[in-house]
């Protein structure tokens, strides 16, 4: 029986699948699986749009359909945990296999402790991530960088430190990603401050670090992270769809110094952001002139895994005085005291700002420091976040106006 | 469950964002950022963001109405179509006149034009682009041999000085805002004059506030301090320029002189000397303008003067610089491209060319001819020849345009309307516009229709069709194809889908030539002109050489000229008319979105804190403002951010309609209405 704790090396069983996939297809393998088996009864994926730089969610139940979200996109910069709360009720009907990034995977404990989706019907299949680049700046960089036309990339991908792409014509041509990256090109700022690469708080996580000798590019390293992930694994298994093999015990070693090799970039990278931030007043004072040219689209509330307040406090004419362009910085202070303790750096507030303001990596700093002095880490399990002061009365009647709320027990 | 997203375009401004909208079991439920788009990269403004809440209001029209004893009954298609064309059938060519739309596609604009000139033949076709900017149209085109935005908006992120008049970017074109930080952020100047400190002013390295309609006085101002300090483009103006002597001549006036345009623009002479210098020094400039140049009585003096200032400077046909007309409307840009205007075809063939004619005579083949070779009325013109010359116009049919509340003088507007003997408007809400009609006909909204518009970097995109109209409401192009059809002209009109009438657009305009759907359904688009199917499209426009027959750029000699209507002792304050970024023109979208609407609920009017303490009046207090025009009542929002003597207000909200107290007075050459300059007083209510 497989348990939690172990890792295998694993492929789908079938030829077409692994052709199309990743590595041996195994995550394909397994979502077809989920679905056809009747484990789940959807799956939520990305797959390709109008090219390789166009990411596009979508809700599958026809297992047939599985296969168009075979293989990687990194230029998508999607999030798909809120997807899950705006438009398929939090999964509370409905029993969802969803492929996740760290980001994705924290973004849905910090909704799944606030009562917005139901973990119990999501089966979470982990992919290993180091980081996606945002699609126009992916192309520019292609056509600069690289001196190729965006257009005549079949594959790109991001392996040994480098980004590589494939051209039609069967090229190959990989630079390194520091030097992308101190040019401006490269990973989005919160991937590169991110430390969550292996998702161990889904049910599996699977990756291609740690694949060695001749199943090298041909299988996926697979660690089994839940009782879920477990009996998904066995099941495809046993139905002859995915084939497994113990993982090499050089390979896991390897994929562990992978794994921290990457911590240890985004420490450094961490390091880097935060210190441009400045102290105190400083900061303060870069904070206030960037949120000043705020146009106030409310991108980074509408598109934030924490934000789910059905009665937000910044349209609260009392807080926040309406019509106001750009908003007072109560407007920003607000998102500060109710985000920050539980931002899970997923950068989608600053992918989406209209204005070019960093807002992730303002919540982000507050967030490492909150979680230096409390001692709380978002996103890795239903630990309850640390919130800042509040007014008792008026802050049960905002969380019970959002229906039913698990954070309540903060005034126990 | 079914879920999905649809990638399509904002409807909108003339940015020509686009955006995801998440249909689930059919009916359209949120949109989602696309970050494919190389415009906006997934960014959108508060009204792209909410841009899904209007779509399922109950307010929408589901079924024909037909007035019958002063109220509006329901009824079949049929109905509708058969007293519609028997009505239409009934009167003589020119006595019909229609209104396209900046709303709606480049098909459904092309078919209206098609319609009104070749089944009706009538020679009368305008759009509401007459009121945003049709003096570009006219200053760029004797400027370049081409009316449209020179550069491409991606561009203007690259200007080492971005030089912004009459245009306040960050609330009507937040996008385009965005490529102008970025400009900031790369190490650009960013120069904003306006009469108020909007959100793109307070960005700014350099502001100064001035009187609306000084324009042309402070670009030969700026013009001439170029000259004197020997900052101009030697090899642009003497190679590539006419009529340079000419205007040089005028702006080294001793009128233009920094310390003379002081007292007549209320710009210090120094800030004058400062923009002269960062514009006439930058490795390059981009101007960026809207409607505080083009809605004057000198609209296209004013447009011919930022041309001016462009091509002494060196930077037209140059990356980072260029005149960027910034067009209002989501299609405005293409309604004008499909000739919905009483002067020209498609891609700018004019009417009285017996060539273009002709040629338009010949491929749609209308056995019975189509309109006469000569120029048709101007929106603006036909109100006044209604109230004017009754009975020389009867009937009119009006597509996705609110001219009730977005027209000059509405008093005026509805003296004119009701003098109609037949009206028929097309819509998807009852507007102002469509409660006086006679026959309404339901529409489908951007969210239910395949398309193309055009933005205003001149970039052709899609629009993707993600819910069925709601009822029994149809695409325009389906409404226009089935009328004409009834009226005995379904030969013509043979459309299965909007595609093939694309094809039939790319067939007869030159600057669509090389378009295909297939071509456009790339996320990068194509920007016109792109003649030939190979052609990858032209962001920038006038490289090397300028558009007209010899490739000259033409300077023009331009004199200021005050406004039409200046304040006086009976009328003292200097009234400017705008926009707001929560609401886009008439509200008829906007103000059905629950969360643009909780934003501003209604309007305002800005009055600078030392003219309120003369009136004294308060924040917030109820007013009455009156023009010659006419007399409303609105809120004041007492703000430093306005110039004293000068107060604006926004013209979306009917219930305190700007539009009641502006001037109908008109360029001569544009027939563009003075929005931006006319003369009010305030007064205090006191209770009776």
């Amino acid at each position: 029986m497989v348990a939690k704790g172990d890792t295998f090396y694993a492929w789908a069983a079938d030829a077409a699948c692994q052709e199309r996939g990743e590595c041996g297809g195994a995550v394909t393998a397994l979502l077809t699986h989920a679905l056809s088996s009747g484990m789940v009864d959807a799956v939520l994926a990305v797959k390709k749009g109008q090219d390789i730089y166009d990411a596009v969610p979508t809700l599958i139940t026809d297992p047939a359909e599985i296969a168009q979200t075979s293989g990687s996109l990194h230029c998508g910069t999607l999030l798909l945990s809120k997807l899950v709360k705006e438009f398929l009720d939090g999964a509370k009907d409905m029993r969802i296999a969803i492929p996740v990034k760290g980001c994705d995977a924290m973004g849905l404990y910090e909704l799944a402790k606030r009562n917005q989706v139901n973990l119990d019907n999501i089966l979470m299949i982990g992919l290993n991530c180091g980081g996606s680049v945002s699609p126009v700046l992916a192309r520019k960089m292609i056509r600069e960088k690289f001196g190729v036309d965006p257009d005549d990339v079949v594959k790109e991908e991001i392996d040994k430190g480098q980004f590589i792409i494939v051209t039609k014509d069967g090229q190959h041509k990989g630079i390194s990603m520091d030097e992308l990256e101190e040019e401006g090109f490269g990973r989005r700022g919160n991937c590169r401050r991110c430390k969550m690469k292996v998702p161990r708080q889904a049910d599996l996580a699977c990756g291609n670090w740690g694949v060695i000798g001749d199943k090298a590019g041909k299988a996926t390293f697979v660690e089994v992270c839940s009782e879920k992930g477990a009996n998904l694994l066995d099941a495809a298994v046993k139905a002859g769809s995915l084939k497994t093999d113990a993982a090499n015990p050089k390979g896991i070693e390897i994929r562990g110094k992978v794994e921290n090799a990457m911590l240890k970039l985004g420490d450094k990278w961490r390091k880097r952001y935060f210190e441009g931030l400045g102290e105190g007043k400083d900061r303060l004072k870069k904070i206030m002139n960037d949120t000043s040219r705020c146009i106030k689209c409310y991108a980074c509330i509408e598109n934030c895994p924490i934000c789910y307040c059905v009665e937000c406090s910044t349209k609260k004419s009392y807080l926040v005085e309406p019509g106001q362009v750009p908003p007072p910085f109560m407007f920003h202070l607000i998102r500060y005291a109710h985000i920050s303790d539980s931002c899970i750096n997923c950068g989608q507030c600053e992918e989406h700002c209209a204005m070019e303001i960093p807002n992730s990596l303002f919540m982000h700093a507050l967030q490492v420091d909150l979680q230096e002095m409390f001692g709380h880490t978002p996103g890795v399990d239903m630990e309850l976040p640390v919130l800042a002061l509040v007014e008792e009365k008026t802050e049960r009647k905002r969380l019970a106006d959002t229906g039913s709320d698990q954070i309540f027990n903060i005034f126990e | 469950m079914e879920l999905k997203y649809v990638q399509t375009t904002c409807p909108y401004c003339g940015t020509g964002c686009s955006f995801n909208l998440v249909v689930k079991d059919g009916k359209v439920v949120g949109t989602q950022p696309y970050t494919r788009s190389p415009v906006n990269e997934g960014k959108v403004c508060p009204k792209g963001t909410y841009a899904h809440e209007f779509v399922n209001s109950p307010d929408r029209l589901t079924k024909p109405l037909i007035k019958k004893d002063g109220k509006f009954v329901e009824a079949t298609w049929d109905e509708a179509y058969d007293l519609i064309a028997s009505k239409f059938k009934s009167y003589k060519p020119d006595e019909f006149a229609a209104l396209a739309s900046a709303r709606v596609s480049n098909e459904e604009n092309y078919l209206l034009m098609k319609f009104a000139r070749g089944v009706m033949k009538s020679r009368h076709i305008d759009h509401c682009a007459r009121l945003c900017h049709a003096s570009t149209v006219a200053g760029l085109a004797a400027s370049f041999g081409s009316g449209a935005m020179t550069n491409s908006i991606l561009d203007i992120a690259e200007s080492k000085c971005v030089f912004v008049i009459g245009s306040n970017t960050f609330e009507q074109h937040p996008l385009i805002g965005r490529k102008v930080m970025q400009a900031k952020l790369n190490g650009g100047k960013l120069i904003v004059f306006d009469p108020r400190l909007t959100p793109t002013a307070k960005q700014a390295d350099l502001y100064a506030s001035f009187y609306s309609g000084t324009d042309v006085a402070i670009l030969n101002c700026l013009m001439g301090e170029i000259i004197r300090n020997g900052w101009e483009d030697k090899e642009w103006v003497s190679t590539r320029a006419k009529g340079y002597e000419e205007l040089k001549k005028v702006v080294l006036s001793d009128t233009y002189l920094p310390e003379n345009v002081e007292k007549i623009s209320g710009i210090a002479a120094a800030d004058l000397k400062t923009a002269a210098e960062w514009i006439g020094t930058s490795e390059s400039s981009a101007l960026l303008y809207s409607m505080g140049i083009t809605q004057h009585t000198v609209g296209v003096d004013n447009v011919k003067s930022t041309a001016n200032l462009q091509m002494l400077t060196g930077n037209i046909g140059k990356r980072g610089g260029g005149v960027n007309a910034l067009r209002g409307q989501n299609n405005v840009q293409g309604a004008c491209d499909m000739g919905a205007l009483p002067v020209v075809f498609t891609g700018y063939q004019k009417v009285t060319d017996a060539a273009a004619h002709k040629k338009f005579a010949d491929a749609w083949g209308f056995p019975d001819g189509i309109c006469e070779p000569k120029n048709g009325y101007e929106v603006t013109v036909m109100m006044d020849v209604l109230t004017d010359n009754p009975g020389e116009l009867k009937c009119m049919y009006i597509m996705g345009e609110n001219p009730m509340l977005s027209d000059p003088d509405l008093n005026h507007v509805k003296h004119a309307l009701e003098s109609l003997e037949f009206l028929v408007v097309q819509d998807i809400f009852l507007t102002e516009t469509a409660e006086m009609a006679d026959v309404v006909l339901p529409a489908a909204c951007y969210a239910e229709r395949d398309g193309t518009q055009t933005s205003t970097e001149r970039r052709v995109q899609m629009w993707r069709k993600a819910q069925n109209p709601p009822g029994e409401a149809k695409e325009d192009w389906q409404i226009i194809s089935e009328l004409a059809a009834r009226m005995g002209y379904a030969k013509q009109f043979p459309y299965q889908n909007i595609e093939e009438i694309f094809t039939e657009v790319a067939a007869v305009t030159p600057s669509y030539h090389g378009m295909t759907y297939e071509r456009l359904n790339r996320p990068e688009a194509l920007h016109w002109p792109c003649p030939t199917t190979e052609h990858p499209g032209t962001p920038i426009l006038h490289i090397g050489k300028c558009s007209h027959p010899d490739g000259m750029g033409v300077m023009h000699a331009i004199e200021w000229k005050p406004p039409a209507e200046v304040p006086d002792d009976e009328y003292p304050y200097l009234f400017t008319t705008g926009r707001c970024i929560w609401h886009w023109h008439t509200g008829s979208m906007t103000r059905r979105s629950a969360t643009l609407d909780a934003e501003v609920p209604t309007g305002w009017i800005e009055i600078n804190p030392e003219d309120a303490k003369a009136l004294g009046i308060q924040n917030k207090e109820m007013v009455r403002v009156t023009s010659r025009r006419g007399t409303i009542d609105v809120a004041t929002k007492v703000t430093p951010d306005i110039k004293k003597g000068v107060m604006f207000m926004p013209f979306h909200f009917a219930e305190c309609a700007a539009n009641i107290l502006t001037h109908n007075a008109l360029d001569p050459i544009a027939k563009i209405p003075e929005f931006k300059a006319c003369a009010v007083k305030v007064e205090k209510i006191t209770e009776a």
